[in-house]
C-alpha cells in the first residue's frame, strides 16, 4: 500500500484576521495520483475519506488493467451491462453522447478493445469533487494526474490558479488558468509519449503538444480533451470553438499557440 | 518607360519618407505607477501600466512584483475587435508571459497537464505543490 | 487643346486629394519599428492611395461635363490610361507589402501568411478577387492586346473595374488600420465613393436618357460625300440648349440592329442649327458601310457635347491646318469664326477631299483663304507641311492661333513644322484620341 502525505496549509483570506486551515493529500490510485485540496473540516466530517474509497471503488470497477473488473468482463463479453454496476450504463451514454458530438474522435473501443479510460478519470475526480461539496465545502481542488476539479477559489474573489504545464520543457509552466467552480483538462504528449490514438487512422495523433479544455464538468472536459487532440490541430480548432460552455487552449508542435475566444477571460498570467 | 521609372522612384521615395517619419516619433510610453492592492499577500506590489494607444486598439498590463521578481503579469486590456488583434493576441500574449514563468514564482495551487503515472508524479510540479512548497 | 487653366486646376485637385489620403495614414500611425512595421506600413499607405486612385479613375471618365469642357476627353483619356497603370502597381505593391509585412509580424512564412489571409480575414478574399480583375483588365488594354480585338470588345471588358471596385470595398472598413477604429474616417470614404457613384450615374446613364426624351434626335438623312465619306443628318428639338460649340463631338449611338450597341464619338462638321446636326464619318469597313444605310426616323441617342477643342476669341488671326477626316471638326469652325482665317486642307487624293463646295463658299463669303494640298509625299518630293511651306501658305504665322486636327502620324509632324516656324506651343491647339 503506497503511503498517503498530507500537508496541513495555512491559507489567509483577504480582508479577514481569521485563518481557514487547508489540508493536501495526495492518493495513489488509479494508476496515477489524485491530488486533493480540501478545508480541514472534510478531514473531520469524513468526506475526504469518502472521496477516496470512491476513487478506489471507481479503480475496482472501471481499470481495465484489472482482469476482474467489470470493464474487462465487458470487452471480453463475459458480462452484460445489466449486471454491472449502474454506474456503468451512465458511462457508456456519456461516452456514446461524446463520440457523437465529436464525430467519432472520442471512442469507448479505442483499436476495438473497450476501454472507457478517457471518460471515467475524469468523471471519476468530479463525483469525487462533488462529494467534498455535498459535506458542506465551498472551496476545494481535485486533481487527478493532470485534469482538475475546482470549486469556489482560493480566497474570497478569487479563483484557484491553475498552471498549465509546458509540453516541451518539464518543470515549467506555459500559462496560468484563473478557474473558479470549472474543471480544467489537458490532454497531451508530454509524460506519457504518444499515447493518443486517432481513432480513425489507428496510429498517434500528432500535431499538437497539448490541449487543454476548461468548462463546468471534468467528466466531459476529460472527454473533450482527448478528441480534440485526436482530431489534429485544424479541426480541433473549430471543434472545440463549437462547444457550448467549453473553451480549448493548445499549444502545437511547433510552439504556436492558439486558443478560442471564450478561454481569454480565463487567462491569469 | 521612363515616366514608369519616375512614378516608382517617387512612390518609393515618398513611402521612405513618411515610414521613417513614423518610424523616429517616440510611441505612448507605458509609465508604471505603482498602487497599493489590498488583496496582495504582503511583500507583493501590483504595479499597472497606463494604457498604451496602439492602432489598433488600447493595451493594458498589470504587473505583480515580489522581492523585485515579476510574479504575474495581467493583460488587462488588448485589442480583441479584429481578426489581425486575435492572430496577434494569440501567440504574443501567452508566449511573453509564459517565458517568464516558473512554478514556484507563479503562486498556482494546481497544476494540469497530460496525465502522469505514479512515477511520474513524484517528478512533477503538483508533487512540489502537495508537499508544500 | 483646351486652356492650360482647366487641366493644371484638376490636377491639383487630384494632388490635394492624395495629400489628404496621406495625412489620413499619419493621424491613424502611431509609430512602427522593424522589418514587419515598416512593411505593413508601405502596405498601408499604398493601400489608401490605391482606393483614393480608383475613384478617380472613375471621376476622369465619369463624363462630368464641367471637367470634359476645362480638359478635353482626350486629356482625360490619357490620365486615365496613365493612372490605370499606376494604380495596378499601387494596389499589387499593397497586397505584397501587406502579406510580406504581416507574415513578419506573425513570425510565420508569407505562404501560410498568404493563406490565414485568405481564409480568416473579413473580405480579403473579395479583395485578392479584385486584384486579379485588375490585372486582367490591364493586360487586356496593354496596346499590344488592345489592337487585336474589337473596340467594343475591348470597352465592355473594361466594366469589370466597376466589379473589382465594389469586390475590393469593404475590405478596407474590414482590416484597413486607418478605418478600423474610427467612424468618421469611414464615414467620409464612404461619402467619396457614393458622390462618385451618383455623379457616374447622373453624368453617364441620366443626362443621357433627359437629353433623349428632351431632344427626340432622329436621322433626318444621310449624304455620300465621297467613296469613303458619308455625312448623317440628325434632326431633334430644342438643340440650341445643347449649346454645342464648333469643334466638339458627340458620342453617337444608333438605335438600330447592328448598332445599337456601339457608340462613337464624331465631331459636328457644321454649325448646329437648333433642328439639325451633321456629323461627318469617313471610314471603311462594315461599320461605315452600315451608317450608309442608316434609314431616316431612326432613333438616335445623342451623348454631348464634349471636347475641348473650341475656338478660342483671342482676336488674332486663325489657322486650321486639317488633314484628311480631320477635316470634320475644322469644317465646323471654319463656318464660325470670325476674323481673317486661313485653312490648309492636307489629303492624299482629291479623291478625299470632302466638302470642297461649302468650303470654297464660305471663304468667298467672308474672304477667307484655302489652300488645298492634294498628293503623296513623293509628288512633291518633300514634305508639303514643312515650316518653310507652312510660312508661305500662311505669312504670319507665328502671330495666329492654330487648330489642327488630322491622324496621329501628321499632328505630330505638324507640331514639330509649326513649332519651328515660330508658333508657340500655347498657341497650337489639337485634339488627340491615341492613347
Amino acid at each position: 500500500m503506497v503511503p498517503r502525505t498530507t500537508v496541513p496549509s495555512a491559507t489567509p483570506s483577504a480582508g479577514a484576521s481569521a485563518v481557514t486551515v487547508r489540508v493536501r493529500h495526495a492518493e495513489h490510485v488509479m494508476g496515477t495520483v489524485v491530488s486533493f485540496d480540501v478545508p480541514v473540516s472534510a478531514r473531520h466530517d469524513g468526506s475526504l475519506d469518502a472521496a477516496i474509497r470512491w476513487l478506489h471503488w471507481v479503480d475496482r470497477v472501471f481499470s481495465p488493467y484489472r482482469a476482474d473488473s467489470d470493464v474487462s468482463l465487458l470487452a471480453r463479453a463475459e458480462v452484460t451491462v445489466e449486471a454491472c454496476a449502474p454506474e456503468m450504463a451512465e458511462v457508456l451514454a456519456a461516452c456514446a453522447f461524446v463520440r457523437d458530438l465529436s464525430g467519432g474522435y472520442f471512442t469507448a473501443t479505442p483499436g476495438g478493445q473497450f476501454d472507457p479510460s478517457g471518460y471515467v478519470k475524469g468523471w471519476a475526480v468530479e463525483r469525487a469533487a462533488a462529494l467534498l461539496a455535498g459535506a458542506g465545502s465551498a472551496d476545494h481542488v481535485v486533481n487527478g494526474g493532470g485534469d482538475v476539479q475546482c470549486a469556489g477559489g482560493r480566497g474570497p474573489n478569487e479563483p484557484w490558479r491553475v498552471g498549465i504545464a509546458d509540453p516541451f520543457r518539464p518543470g515549467r509552466l506555459a500559462l496560468v488558468v484563473a478557474a473558479s467552480d470549472c474543471a480544467v483538462a489537458t490532454s497531451g504528449t508530454a509524460e506519457r509519449g504518444s499515447h493518443i490514438i486517432d481513432p480513425h487512422t489507428g496510429r498517434p495523433a500528432s500535431g499538437l503538444a497539448s490541449l487543454t479544455i476548461v468548462g463546468p464538468s471534468l467528466a466531459l472536459a476529460d472527454a473533450y480533451a482527448t478528441a480534440a487532440f485526436a482530431m489534429g490541430p485544424a479541426r480541433a480548432r473549430d471543434w472545440t470553438a463549437s462547444l457550448d460552455g467549453y473553451a480549448a487552449f493548445a499549444i502545437t508542435g511547433t510552439g504556436a499557440t492558439w486558443h478560442t475566444p471564450g478561454f481569454a477571460r480565463h487567462i491569469a498570467v | 518607360m521612363r515616366r514608369a521609372i519616375l512614378a516608382v522612384t517617387a512612390t518609393v521615395a515618398g513611402l521612405v519618407a513618411l515610414l521613417s517619419f513614423k518610424t523616429h516619433s517616440s510611441s505612448e510610453r507605458t509609465v508604471a505607477s505603482p498602487e497599493p492592492s489590498a488583496s496582495l499577500p504582503p511583500g507583493e506590489r501590483a504595479i499597472t501600466g497606463n494604457v498604451a494607444n496602439t492602432a489598433y486598439g488600447p493595451v493594458q498590463v498589470q504587473v505583480v512584483v515580489a522581492t523585485s521578481k515579476i510574479v504575474k503579469v495581467n493583460v488587462l486590456e488588448q485589442p480583441q475587435s479584429t481578426s489581425r488583434d486575435l492572430q496577434i493576441g494569440q501567440f504574443a500574449f501567452p508566449k511573453l508571459i509564459g517565458e517568464t514563468l516558473s512554478a514556484q514564482s507563479a503562486r498556482i495551487d494546481s497544476v494540469s497537464g497530460a496525465t502522469y503515472t505514479s512515477g511520474g508524479y513524484i517528478k512533477s510540479l503538483q508533487s512540489a505543490l502537495d508537499n508544500g512548497a | 487643346m483646351a486652356t492650360a487653366v482647366g487641366p493644371r486646376a484638376l490636377l491639383a485637385a487630384i494632388a490635394a486629394g492624395a495629400v489628404a489620403v496621406l495625412a489620413l495614414w499619419w493621424h491613424s500611425t502611431l509609430s512602427l519599428a522593424g522589418l514587419g512595421g515598416w512593411l505593413t506600413g508601405a502596405g498601408e499607405i499604398l493601400g489608401l492611395l490605391a482606393g483614393y486612385a480608383v475613384v478617380v479613375l472613375v471621376l476622369l471618365m465619369a463624363r462630368i461635363r464641367p471637367i470634359e469642357r476645362a480638359v478635353g476627353a482626350d486629356q482625360l483619356a490619357r490620365w486615365h490610361a496613365m493612372g490605370g497603370r499606376y494604380v495596378i502597381g499601387l494596389i499589387s505593391g499593397h497586397a505584397l507589402a501587406i502579406t510580406w509585412g504581416y507574415a513578419v509580424t506573425a513570425h510565420t512564412n508569407p505562404v501560410s501568411e498568404t493563406a490565414t489571409l485568405l481564409t480568416t480575414y473579413p473580405d480579403v478574399l473579395m479583395a485578392t478577387i479584385a486584384w486579379f480583375l485588375l490585372l486582367g483588365v490591364g493586360a487586356v488594354s496593354a496596346r499590344a492586346v488592345r489592337r487585336r480585338m474589337s473596340y467594343e470588345t475591348w470597352y465592355y471588358l473594361h466594366f469589370y473595374t466597376y466589379l473589382a471596385i465594389a469586390l475590393a470595398f469593404s475590405h478596407q472598413f474590414a482590416v484597413g488600420a486607418s478605418f478600423t477604429g474610427s467612424l468618421v474616417t469611414r464615414f467620409w470614404w464612404s461619402a467619396l465613393y457614393l458622390v462618385v457613384a451618383a455623379l457616374v450615374l447622373w453624368y453617364r446613364i441620366a443626362v443621357p436618357v433627359r437629353d433623349f426624351a428632351r431632344h427626340q434626335f432622329r436621322v433626318a438623312g444621310v449624304r455620300q460625300e465621297s467613296p469613303h465619306t458619308v455625312s448623317i443628318y440628325v434632326k431633334g428639338r430644342h438643340l440650341k440648349e445643347l449649346a454645342a460649340e464648333p469643334g466638339q463631338f458627340f458620342r453617337w449611338r444608333f438605335l438600330t440592329r447592328g448598332l445599337w450597341w456601339q457608340s462613337h464619338p464624331y465631331s459636328l462638321s457644321a454649325v448646329p442649327s437648333d433642328e439639325l446636326m451633321r456629323i461627318t464619318v469617313q471610314g471603311i469597313g462594315d461599320h461605315s458601310a452600315a451608317l450608309a444605310r442608316l434609314r431616316p426616323g431612326t432613333r438616335v441617342l445623342a451623348e454631348g457635347p464634349f471636347g475641348a477643342f473650341t475656338p478660342v476669341r483671342t482676336g488674332r488671326s486663325v489657322l486650321l491646318l486639317a488633314g484628311g477626316v480631320g477635316i470634320t471638326p475644322l469644317r465646323a469652325m471654319f463656318a464660325a469664326l470670325s476674323g481673317t482665317v486661313t485653312l490648309i486642307y492636307r489629303a492624299s487624293t482629291w479623291q478625299d477631299i470632302v466638302f470642297q463646295s461649302e468650303l470654297d463658299a464660305i471663304a468667298e463669303a467672308r474672304g477667307a483663304t484655302v489652300h488645298y494640298v492634294v498628293g503623296s509625299r513623293r509628288d512633291f518630293g518633300a514634305d508639303p507641311l514643312s515650316a518653310t511651306a507652312l510660312r508661305q501658305l500662311a505669312p504670319g504665322l507665328h502671330r495666329m492661333d492654330v487648330y489642327l486636327c488630322g491622324p496621329p502620324g501628321m499632328t505630330g509632324s505638324a507640331v514639330t513644322a509649326l513649332t519651328q516656324a515660330g508658333v508657340p506651343r500655347r498657341r497650337i491647339h489639337y485634339e488627340s484620341f491615341e492613347f
